[in-house]
């Protein structure tokens, strides 16, 4: 019989006896992969996916008989927080301290946002733990120009199975221009670390190639009302709007921008391109706008298809093209730990990095090797606009966003 | 668009903001008009019964705006979830009140306004981890309706919110100046021990007004939804936020005073937003507020600041 | 209002789990321990060891971050708790220091280079960095020296917030506070050259200690915030039981009668605040330096709020109950939660369940907080450590009080009691023409009113005559509209209460303003604020001057005491509001004694008394006037104004309608008429 007083007792004792077999249990043989994600808040669903990707690939070198022989054990911290209601770079820092505190973890996947990435690097850089991100695109990070900031530690450990802003801007302006064939637009941001960044570079490269920029604006996530800001957009009659930044504020923009501006061409990054966008602003409002991501797209590709039905099956809800950055991240983690394990060097997070930064493995998404900051060499920025496809569920990313080709890059 | 028109428009905007915020307000007046409290838990309601509004409509079927209706089930339609909404969000206030509120009624000092913070915490989290914190779309069944004004854009949706934030104003003032229990509460808030000792039933009053002010946010709340056609769990603090500076801006514990300060903060909203940035409006809100409380705490229309320590 | 047994409340479930709480000896039992030297020294140990016997350093960065928290929640214990003012935007604070550090040590604000920086570079304040575009300023300000700097700087902005809330009440004062903490990270965020705005300013750059950098392990960081720690806990103690926190117990507890004991309620207000930010722009420091990053999220409401849950918990006003408080939830956050999250997961996969891999209990923390929040106001509003202390009950020889006869002032220590530095030979006090109004109802209309130096008069009259009102025109609880008002020679109209005070009018109450929570002794202690020097740097470090003063002014405090025979001795240590209510009259004569008055204002000092203790008090007041004290005396009972009074002014409706003896007035017929009716004095229609 369970009196509440025996309880009181009885259930710290189990968490610890837990956590202490937890420890035991992972002792022989395993490594711990870190995996940093913001699962609370307003893109929980697309870091859900994410997660789902990398989990996905990690559980299927374990059944293998794991990296090199060593078994994978996923550490999945979380770092959004509903006080911000997205992610929160300082409980990303936080998360980045515990990992790095933890022997067993040789490296990691994430983070999702750069806010978070910004927080973590100089953390990660001063244990020599290496992280993969699939998604962070703000270029600051992997910049040798900001190398005493974020990488004091001296060595690459921000890696990217996607490009940078330092493309998905410039490139999405260039698409404006050459492809949209728009003469002038309004830019808009969300305060956040990556939507300011990639507002900037859009903006930057579009008063180069001669698009007549008529303002910027910011956006709170936090606040409900955009329509004084739309009206004075209206009413300076743009061709198009750009917004920079993740979905708390681009689901509420596509909706009153619907109502306010509704023929206007409207664009935006990465933040735009998900499944919080479809159900959160859903039909009518969402079809027509524009989204890029810093891959290429290979979720339509037959080639894909059966890895798609996999997950589909896995875990009942379709990947969109990150969690393919995710897996293809996980993989290049277990590829560098099998090489690592395979040389006979003992598998730790330093040779581990070290083996993550001379990869050259081929993946869903093509043929990965990272230059000596960590980023992708094979840099391509896809774009996407929502198209409505009434025979597919409304919510699947995979169905409603066209793939409309590659973003030209700049010469 | 003209200069003239931008402006029109903003005004447009800024009344129909207004509206909502003055229907927010007037909910948080009512209660602190009587009790002298600040209720920090009622803009949390507001967000609550945004999600009852949009479970009522989605229980006649709707979901996003696919369906559309016209006349007759389009009112018969809001008509239904504005009651649904309205009755669930006063019993939200009025358990609020039985449960957290009545024991604290006796202890003095602020412990009974940080008793509503813990509520208000409550709120927001519950429906976080319940629902999840991504925007949901709004059933909506109004049609996309609008007339144009003198190069402003007028939509259906605007007559709506002034409409039903008319009507229920309206209705109010009448039944706190004509009715009987209308003005038991009026003389509760001005002195509640002189009013127990006429015989009046001073618990059932703070119980109607607790019930009166969130059928208002909850009022509010299937406005907002229907307007912005989404709702979050976030919703509450920023709108909150403004319907607040409104109540003490147009002077805590007046009914007329909610009113004129809805308005007057809608308008700086959306004026504000178009001369200088949308991204200093909440800086400019709560400057004024502390600047009211400050020099001139009983507001434009509010009677003298409470002698309360 | 009684308290409801807790069966009828609702949520019997929970009153239950607080009858549990109540009943549970271990917060009972280490309470009294925790401020002992043994309780401190083991602490001390523990804290010292805690580092070393963990090993993990996951945990020891929990436990500084729950340091860093602890000494947050003592500095809004010293706003909230001590001083009684509600603030709902501390994180303002925590913030300003924070980027105070961040700016300096960063590399967000680089100026450029110029002859005016070499002092600097010299002192090793910034360094010259060289730059295509021309060579820049790096600022690399050591985080020893930026600690008491942020303070500083903090505690400025403290003064600034805390300056135009000083005259609101309560609820108000709370939502002033809580925009202030609200436009901090507003302007943060929208501050991008200073701040980096929201996203955040990174590569704070970390400790040095002799040039060892802390790197990124956090024993360090636990030690530095240990000490931290430690050191507000003594601060806090050391303030609390000074003039200072006697001072600003007394304004939370009732700011009127604070004010008119002589406590300057402005500077005592704008000190708490400053030293409460103070201690979070120390802490703002400390925690960005660890963190290395600093952005506009962190510091928001929910932080101000998750603080003040940590005092609620901890016992609001208790330096080791917040410490507690803070600490328990911090690392039920990152720790218990953290783990039995991950232990969830781990089941989850065994087993194959999803939603348990999924579920996230750290998150749930804000809604655990709300719980709290909302347990404690109901249930157990003085929290886990209550701040008051419990008291032997008194012994059945002490409860019986004997009633003092013989009141015998030469056998009193009472040095200086009632002197006058120069002989006044005109009025002690003079008012003359004095009219105060209140809207449109006039209290006082052209009173005119002499008190001879060492007389005792007595002003009489009917209910609503303006007899409290004239106390409070003469002591500045409220402004004259008219006339002017001279003690010892000089003007007093419109000075502030405390002002009054200090020139040597104090006054009791007649519907009594003790200090309900504070002790006897407390009370009167703070009776004699005026008349004690020492201040926060004194109280902090108790020089031998400031340990003669306290000592002193106890001494003192139980001599005045002692008048009342050993009706209030045996009571030193009992709260003011466990006292009969003729021993709270007692209590606030003694208080307004304490503060040497030359002038002592007595309203209604006999009310609710039985005759003997009418008789007892009288006697005691008659000694105390020949002493020397002049005494100014508002009473209904005729017979005791006989007894005491040489001359008599009688009030009515704001009017002065007679004055003389005692004899002359009670036979004067506007007297009788102003008393009984019409009717009385001249056989008419009664007048009610």
């Amino acid at each position: 019989m369970l009196s509440r007083r025996s309880l009181i007792v009885q259930l710290p004792a189990a968490t610890l006896a837990g956590s202490v077999a937890l420890r035991a249990f992972a002792a022989d043989k395993t490594v711990t992969i870190g995996i940093d994600l913001p699962l609370t808040g307003a893109d929980a669903q697309s870091a859900q996916k994410i997660k789902d990707g990398a989990i996905m690939a990690i559980d299927e070198a374990n059944e293998k008989g794991g990296a090199g022989g060593y078994k994978l054990n996923p550490l999945v911290l979380d770092d959004g927080t509903a006080t911000a209601g997205q992610y929160d770079p300082a409980q990303a820092a936080t998360n980045a301290r515990k990992m790095v505190s933890d022997d067993t973890v040789v490296a990691a996947i994430g983070p999702q946002m750069s806010g978070s990435g910004k927080a973590m690097s100089p953390i990660l850089s001063q244990g020599n733990l290496a992280t993969i991100t699939p998604s962070s695109t703000n270029p600051d990070i992997t910049s040798p120009k900001f190398a005493g900031q974020y990488r004091p530690g001296g060595k690459a450990i921000y890696f990217r199975t996607v490009t940078t802003d330092a493309f998905q801007g410039p490139n999405m302006a260039n698409y404006y221009a050459d492809t949209l064939k728009v003469k002038s637009v309004y830019v808009l941001d969300d305060s956040g670390a990556y939507g300011v960044g990639i507002a900037d570079t859009f903006q930057a490269q579009s008063q180069k190639r001669g698009l007549n920029v008529l303002g910027r604006d910011q956006l709170n996530p936090k606040e409900a009302d955009y329509t004084t800001v739309l009206t004075k957009i209206k009413s300076l009659n743009p061709d198009s709007l750009y917004y920079g930044g993740v979905a708390q504020a681009g689901v509420k923009l596509v909706k009153q921008s619907y109502d306010i501006v509704p023929t206007i061409v409207k664009g935006g990054g990465d933040g735009m391109y998900g499944p919080e966008v479809l159900k959160g602003a859903g039909f009518p409002a969402c079809a027509g706008w524009y989204a890029t991501i810093a891959a290429p797209h290979v979720l339509g590709d037959p080639a894909v298809a059966e890895w798609t039905a996999r997950f589909t099956k896995k875990f009942g809800e379709p990947p969109e093209d990150y969690s393919i950055t995710a897996y293809d991240a996980a993989n290049v983690i277990i590829d560098a730990i099998a090489r690592v394990a395979a040389s006979g060097k003992p598998v730790n997070r330093d040779n581990v990095r070290d083996a993550i930064q001379s990869t050259k493995l081929k993946t869903l998404q093509g043929e990965i090797t990272f230059d000596e900051n960590g980023d992708l060499v094979n840099k391509v920025i896809s774009v996407f606009q929502i198209v409505k496809d009434d025979t597919k569920p409304l919510d699947d990313v995979a169905y409603q966003y066209k793939y409309m080709g590659v973003a030209p890059q700049s010469a | 668009m003209n200069l003239e028109a931008v402006y029109l428009q903003q005004l447009i905007n800024g009344l129909s903001l207004g509206a909502m915020y003055a229907l927010l307000a007037l909910g948080f007046t009512l209660v602190y008009g009587i009790l002298e409290l600040i209720n920090f838990a009622h803009f949390n309601v507001f967000m609550v019964s945004s999600f009852f509004g949009m479970w009522a409509l989605e229980l006649l079927g709707l979901s996003g705006q696919a369906v559309v209706l016209t006349g007759l089930p389009l009112a018969g339609a809001l008509l239904f979830a504005f009651i649904v909404t309205m009755t669930l969000a006063g019993c939200l206030g009025v358990a609020i009140e039985r449960l957290a509120l009545r024991p604290m009624r006796a202890v003095r000092g602020t412990a009974a306004m940080i008793t509503t913070i813990g509520v208000s915490y409550i709120l927001f989290n519950v429906v976080l981890l319940t629902v999840g914190a991504d925007s949901k779309n709004y059933p909506n069944p109004m049609p996309n309706v609008s007339w144009a004004l003198g190069g402003a854009t007028l939509r259906l949706r605007e007559v709506l919110i002034w409409g039903i934030t008319i009507v229920l104003m309206v209705g109010l003032q009448l039944f706190v100046s004509r009715s009987r229990l209308g003005k038991a509460m009026r003389a509760t808030a001005q002195d509640a021990e002189a009013a127990r000792m006429m015989g009046i039933d001073v618990d059932r009053v703070i119980v109607t007004a607790f019930f009166l002010g969130s059928a208002l946010a909850g009022a509010a709340a299937l406005i907002f939804g229907l307007y912005y056609n989404y709702t979050s769990f976030v919703i509450g603090y920023s709108a909150g936020l403004r319907a607040f500076t409104a109540a003490v801006l147009g002077g805590i514990g007046s009914v007329s005073g909610a009113m004129l300060g809805g308005v007057i903060i809608g308008l700086i909203e959306s004026l504000g937003g178009q001369l200088l940035a949308v991204r200093w409006t909440d800086v400019i809100i709560f400057s004024i507020l502390v600047l009211v409380l400050v020099f001139a705490p009983s507001g434009l229309l509010g009677r003298a600041a409470p002698n309360k320590s | 209002m009684p308290d409801k047994d807790l069966t009828e409340r609702p949520l019997g479930m929970l009153g239950a789990s607080y009858a549990w709480l109540r009943r549970a000896s271990p917060i009972q039992w280490i309470a009294p321990y925790a401020g002992s030297r043994l309780g401190i020294a083991g602490l001390t140990v523990a804290a010292l060891l805690f580092p070393i016997v963990s090993g993990n350093d996951a945990n020891i960065d929990s436990a500084a971050n729950a340091l860093a928290f602890a000494a947050l929640a003592l500095g809004l214990n010293i706003v909230v708790g001590f001083a009684g003012l509600l603030d709902l935007g501390y994180a303002a604070f925590f913030a300003i220091g924070a980027y105070t550090y961040g700016a300096f040590a960063s590399y967000q604000i680089e100026p450029a280079w110029s002859q005016f920086w070499v002092p600097f570079q010299w002192l090793d304040l910034v360094a010259r960095v060289p730059d295509p575009g021309g060579d820049l300023v790096h600022f690399q300000v050591s985080f020893w020296l930026m600690l008491p700097v942020s303070a500083a700087i903090a505690a400025l902005f403290g003064v600034l917030f805390g300056a135009p809330t000083l005259r609101l009440k309560g609820d108000y004062l709370a939502i002033v506070t809580l925009g202030f903490g609200e436009i901090v990270p507003i302007v943060a965020r929208n501050w991008p050259s200073v701040t980096n705005g929201a996203m955040g300013l990174n590569g704070v750059a970390q400790p040095q200690l002799f040039g060892w950098k802390f790197g990124i392990g956090a024993t360090p960081y636990y030690y530095v915030g240990a000490v931290l720690v430690a050191l507000l806990i003594f601060t806090s103690l050391r303030l609390k039981s000074s003039r200072i926190g006697r001072a600003w117990m007394a304004i939370r507890e009732d700011e009127v009668a604070a004010a008119a004991m002589g406590i300057n309620r402005v500077k005592f207000k704008l000190l708490a605040f400053a030293i409460g930010a103070g201690f979070a722009g120390a802490t703002g420091t400390f925690y960005v330096a660890k963190l290395q990053t600093a952005t506009p999220e962190m510091f928001m409401f929910p932080v101000s709020v998750m603080i003040l849950v940590m005092i609620v918990f901890g016992g609001i006003g208790s330096v080791w109950g917040v410490v507690l408080g803070a600490m328990i939830l911090q690392i039920l956050q990152s720790w218990v939660l953290e783990d039995l999250s991950q232990w969830l997961h781990a089941i989850g996969r065994l087993i194959h369940v999803d939603w348990l891999q999924r579920i996230e209990l750290a998150s749930s923390i804000e809604l655990i907080f709300g719980f709290i929040l909302v347990a404690m106001m109901l249930y157990r509003r003085e929290g886990l450590i209550p701040a008051t202390r419990r008291v032997q009950g008194l012994t059945l020889a002490q409860q019986a009080a004997q009633v003092g006869t013989g009141f015998a002032p030469e056998r009193l220590n009472l040095a200086g009691f009632g002197a006058h530095d120069r002989e006044t030979d005109g009025a002690l006090l003079d008012i003359d023409g004095l009219s105060v109004r209140f809207g449109g109802l006039v209290a006082l209309h052209r009173v005119a009113l002499q008190v001879p130096a060492r007389s005792v008069v007595a002003v009489i009259g009917p209910n609503g005559s303006g007899k409290s009102t004239l106390f409070n025109a003469v002591t500045g609880l409220v402004s004259a509209d008219g006339g002017a008002i001279r003690f010892a020679g000089r003007d007093i109209a419109g000075l502030p209460p405390h002002a009054v005070l200090d020139r040597g009018i104090a006054r009791t109450f007649q519907n009594l303003r003790l200090f309900p929570s504070l002790t006897v002794l407390e009370n009167v202690m703070i009776g004699m604020h005026a008349r004690l020097a020492t201040g926060a740097v004194g109280a902090l470090l108790r020089l031998p001057g400031t340990r003669r003063e306290e000592e002193a002014a106890r001494e003192r405090a139980l001599a005045i005491l002692e008048i009342f025979g050993n009706r209030l001795v045996p009571r030193l240590d009992h709260t003011v509001a466990s006292l009969s209510y003729a021993n709270r009259r007692r209590v606030e004569i003694a208080r307004a004694l304490a503060s040497h008055p030359k002038l002592l204002l007595l309203d209604e000092p006999t009310a609710g008394m039985n005759p003997a203790e009418t008789h007892e008090l009288a006697d005691q007041i008659k000694g105390l006037h020949r002493l020397g004290l002049t005494i100014l005396l508002i009473e209904h009972k005729l017979d005791v104004v006989v007894d005491l009074a040489q001359h008599v002014v009688v009030l009515d409706h704001g009017d002065k309608i007679a004055e003389g003896t005692p004899d002359a007035v009670r036979r004067d017929e506007e007297v009788i008429r102003a008393y009984l009716g019409r009717s009385a004095s001249l056989g008419g229609a009664a007048v009610a």
